[in-house]
């Protein structure tokens, strides 16, 4: 059946790349035909705030550019924290993909708020969804830091689970990003590529 | 215009620079203003993409609108650019703008927060196209940014008025299509219509028939702006961008900007009717779909201000009893609509107990050092509108008094009077706040014969804002280095008598700076240097680390609100106080607040 269309969150923390992400998503979708809406929800200023990316891409116009709770196909997450704090957007059928990344919260650092006593990565295995889980720790690389392209990884993911042309992902990421970061960005997806062959295989 | 060859392409914006395209569109020769989110960036892109339009970020938002007035007075297009509660400051002139005879269309355009993304208090601007009598629109996406930018400009000199273009941070943030012409050529418009243009005070006293106001050189300058608004308020109901769209007859609603596609998603059968321009209102499609459905309703963002005035047409609607205001609710999402209009919706809730995010300041951060000598002397003060006022939180607890934009001298002085000078309250203020209204407080300090302390945070930019010029920068749109204003001389010729400026990383100088005007029976200005890390990625010194066998976990390291430092749960479970070395800039505050040395570099 033809894709007529999808609700996806994407979520981290600032500094993640996570309008660069929707940025180049939104070029695949253009590219596709599709019209599409993203929102774009940024915390308190660029330090350590949430940052949460309404993306709506369909064969018809979009019109909220909101998506309803429980209206969510995929959440995009490069943080664990922010991952569970849409977990109940997502459809019945929704799928997450999270990082287990973490930047604790500066309410816990500061003791104003005391942390889950749940790890959260279970918290997110648990909520009942079909999840990707992926661990930048166990993912290091020598041509890349994934620290810092976590989202290179998880779009090279997400094309892979849609079965999505690499080939076209792979040109739009060059002609995005500087000349001086397209290496390591490509050896990202790469990496992105091989963690989901073997998590979906 | 050349329309021959018009070539349309989509092209995805966001709803500023939709605003900014908008304005190239519709000729405008002079953008002003003052940052402030969500709408900063319709400046950005205007002077980024459109060299033709004469840009200028002002000193404050009432300068700001001054110049446009003055550019449109002249006969040419022009535009202000603020945040609502910029508007607070500049609407002093847009009351003398408003009623007055208008030459080249004057367009305000505003940014309102609405769901408190930027965390400032929860302001509508329609309240001032009540108070003033003037128009406004609001666009539901960014296509229509664009062109309901150009309609503005075209009612604001049909119907002789300022207009207000409202824009939320939701239409700000949100990216979609907008057709464009690629060939279209900027051309700019000029028109000089009226020789001369007072403010409503003169013209009241025609109006009044006060004896000698028939006197030509008088009804010269009278325009009836009443009749004005009543004419656009009677043309409204012909206006493109007011669309009624009937359909179902069980419910209607009435509504405008994002919450139209909220309204349209949620209730598809719905009748509607979207008002592009919600101020004046078009009565006559109001009764339209008054009589067309069973129930109306008004679905807004903001405050009740379309229920309230359509209300005042005799028109019943249900608002604001089903949909509560703020603070019950900071913004109209598509879930409220839903919740409240269809029957037997899911209700979904988020999971329970997930840590808040509190702001903190970028590593190496000048205002650090301020926050943490305050805190470690118990020196009280107030803080201004800055990336400092995170000190106020309560993570930090470095200031005691915080209020509006420019306030902080003002505010420390009228304290200081109030208990006799007896215990010195610091205003702390960055060098924006200080160029932006703070130099008032600083000149009314002095001639009042106050003893107050001023620190003045030069990071050389609008940090907050993300990093856009003032007077004492040394960069800018219109910058020359010759045109570079010096704080520390300002401050000696408005009469400050102790003046000490110091780089906010010499911890010690500075803690001795601080004291000593603490101490002085004089008025005292400490200036603080040190660029913003952030805004001009200052190089990195060697990152600073914790050895966790004398870290004691005491956490004065984390007091200081450094984003590098972070309390962490490792995979055992065990906490251990860290400093991410990505982060870290090595400016080695963290250090001298460790009282067991185990913070080194
Ligand atoms: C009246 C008003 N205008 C604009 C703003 C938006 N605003 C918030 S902080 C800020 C910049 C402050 O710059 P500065 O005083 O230099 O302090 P810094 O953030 O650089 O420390 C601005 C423009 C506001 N809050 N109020
Ligand atoms: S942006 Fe600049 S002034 Fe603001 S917290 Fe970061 S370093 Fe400090
Ligand atoms: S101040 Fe020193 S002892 Fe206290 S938590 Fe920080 S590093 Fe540990
Ligand atoms: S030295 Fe300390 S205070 Fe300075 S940036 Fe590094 S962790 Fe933060």
């Amino acid at each position: 059946m033809q894709d007529t269309g999808k609700n996806i969150i994407i979520a981290g923390v600032g500094g993640q790349g996570i309008l660069l992400f929707s940025n180049l998503l939104s070029k695949y979708y253009m590219k596709l035909g599709y019209e599409l809406k993203i929102s774009d929800v940024i915390g308190l200023g660029q330090r350590g705030g949430g940052v949460e990316s309404h993306f709506r891409y369909s064969n018809k116009p979009v019109l909220s550019p909101f998506i309803k709770a429980g209206d969510v196909d995929y959440l995009l997450s490069f943080e664990q924290t922010e991952t569970l704090r849409y977990l109940h957007c997502l459809k019945d059928d929704g799928i997450v993909f999270s990082s287990t990344f973490e930047l604790s919260t500066s309410s816990v650092n500061t003791r104003l708020e005391k942390d889950m006593p749940e790890s959260k990565t279970e918290l997110i295995k648990k909520s009942g969804k079909k999840t990707f889980i992926v661990d930048p720790d166990e993912n290091k690389s020598s041509d890349f830091d994934i620290s810092k392209m976590m989202n290179i990884v998880m779009l090279a993911f997400y094309a892979e689970f849609r079965g999505y042309s690499h080939e076209e992902m792979i040109q739009i990421v060059k002609e995005s990003v500087p000349g001086k970061f397209v290496e390591g960005n490509i050896k990202a997806y790469e990496k992105g590529i091989s963690i989901a062959r073997a998590k979906l295989a | 215009m050349k329309k021959e060859n018009k070539i349309t392409t989509l092209k995805m914006m966001n709803g500023n620079e939709a605003v900014a395209r908008g304005a190239f569109e519709a000729g405008v020769k002079v953008a002003s203003g003052f940052p402030g989110t969500p709408s900063t960036e319709v400046m950005d892109y205007t002077q980024q993409r459109y060299p033709d339009i004469y840009c200028e970020w002002s000193t404050n938002e009432k300068v700001g609108l001054e110049v446009a007035i003055g550019a449109s007075f002249a006969g040419y297009r022009s535009l202000a650019v603020m945040k609502t509660v910029g508007l607070h400051v500049a609407a002093d002139a847009l009351g003398g703008a408003a009623g007055s005879q208008i030459n080249g269309g004057l367009v305000l355009v505003v940014g309102d927060d609405v769901g408190r993304i930027a965390g400032d208090d929860y302001n509508d601007v329609r309240h001032y196209g009540n108070m003033f009598n003037i128009p406004v629109l609001e666009p539901s996406d960014s296509q229509e940014a664009k062109d309901l930018m150009v309609r503005a400009f075209e009612i604001s000199e049909e119907y002789s008025t300022p207009v207000i273009l409202k824009i939320t941070s939701v239409i700000c943030k949100t990216t979609s299509s907008v057709a464009i012409d690629e060939n279209y050529t900027y051309e700019v418009k000029c028109r000089k219509k009226y020789p001369v243009s007072f403010s409503k005070v003169i013209m009241t006293t025609m109006m009044m028939n006060a004896k000698g106001s028939e006197h030509p050189k008088l009804i010269k300058c009278f325009q009836d702006f009443p009749a004005q608004m009543k004419r656009l308020a009677a043309d409204s109901n012909n206006f493109g961008i007011n669309k009624l769209e009937l359909k179902g007859k069980k419910i209607g609603v009435i509504t405008a900007g994002t919450p139209y596609f909220y309204t349209k998603e949620v209730l598809p059968d719905a009748s509607i009717l979207k008002l592009g321009m919600v101020m004046p209102l078009p009565e006559k499609l109001i009764r339209e779909l008054a009589e067309h459905v069973e129930q109306l309703y008004v679905i807004e963002d903001g405050h009740d201000i379309m229920e309230k005035n359509i209300k005042d047409l005799g028109i019943s609607v249900i608002g604001k009893e089903l949909f509560p205001k703020f603070p019950e609710m900071t913004r109209f999402t598509p879930d409220i609509i839903e919740e409240k209009l269809v029957p037997n919706a899911p209700k979904r809730t988020p999971m329970e107990g997930i840590p808040f995010r509190l702001p903190v300041s970028c590593a190496g951060c000048s205002h650090l050092f301020i926050s943490q000598i305050l805190r470690n002397h118990k020196i009280k003060a107030a803080s201004d509108v800055t990336c400092g006022l995170i000190g106020c939180f309560p993570h930090m607890e470095a200031y005691q008094l915080q209020k509006c934009m420019g306030s902080s001298i003002a505010l420390a002085h009228g304290f200081n009077v109030a208990t006799d000078h007896k215990e010195k309250f610091v205003g702390m203020i960055g060098d924006g706040g200080f160029w932006a209204t703070g130099i008032n407080g600083l000149m009314n300090l002095i001639f009042n014969d106050s003893q107050s302390t001023t620190i003045i945070v030069d990071n050389s930019c609008l940090a907050m804002t993300g990093g856009q010029h003032v007077a004492s920068s040394e960069f800018g749109f219109n910058y020359k280095p010759e045109n570079k204003l010096e704080i520390a001389k300002v401050c000696e010729a408005i009469g400050v008598k102790d003046i000490v400026t110091v780089d906010a990383y010499e911890f010690e100088n500075l803690e001795k700076a601080i004291l000593n005007a603490v101490k002085a029976n004089t008025n005292s200005v400490v200036i603080v240097e040190k660029p913003c890390v952030t805004k001009f990625k200052l190089p990195k010194g060697d990152a600073y680390s914790i050895d966790q066998d004398l870290c004691t976990q005491c956490r004065k390291c984390i007091k200081i609100g450094c984003l590098a430092i972070e309390s962490k749960k490792g995979k055992d479970g065990k906490v251990e106080i860290v400093i991410n070395e990505d982060l870290c800039v090595g400016c080695g505050l963290c250090s001298t607040a460790c009282k067991f040395d185990a913070i080194k570099s």
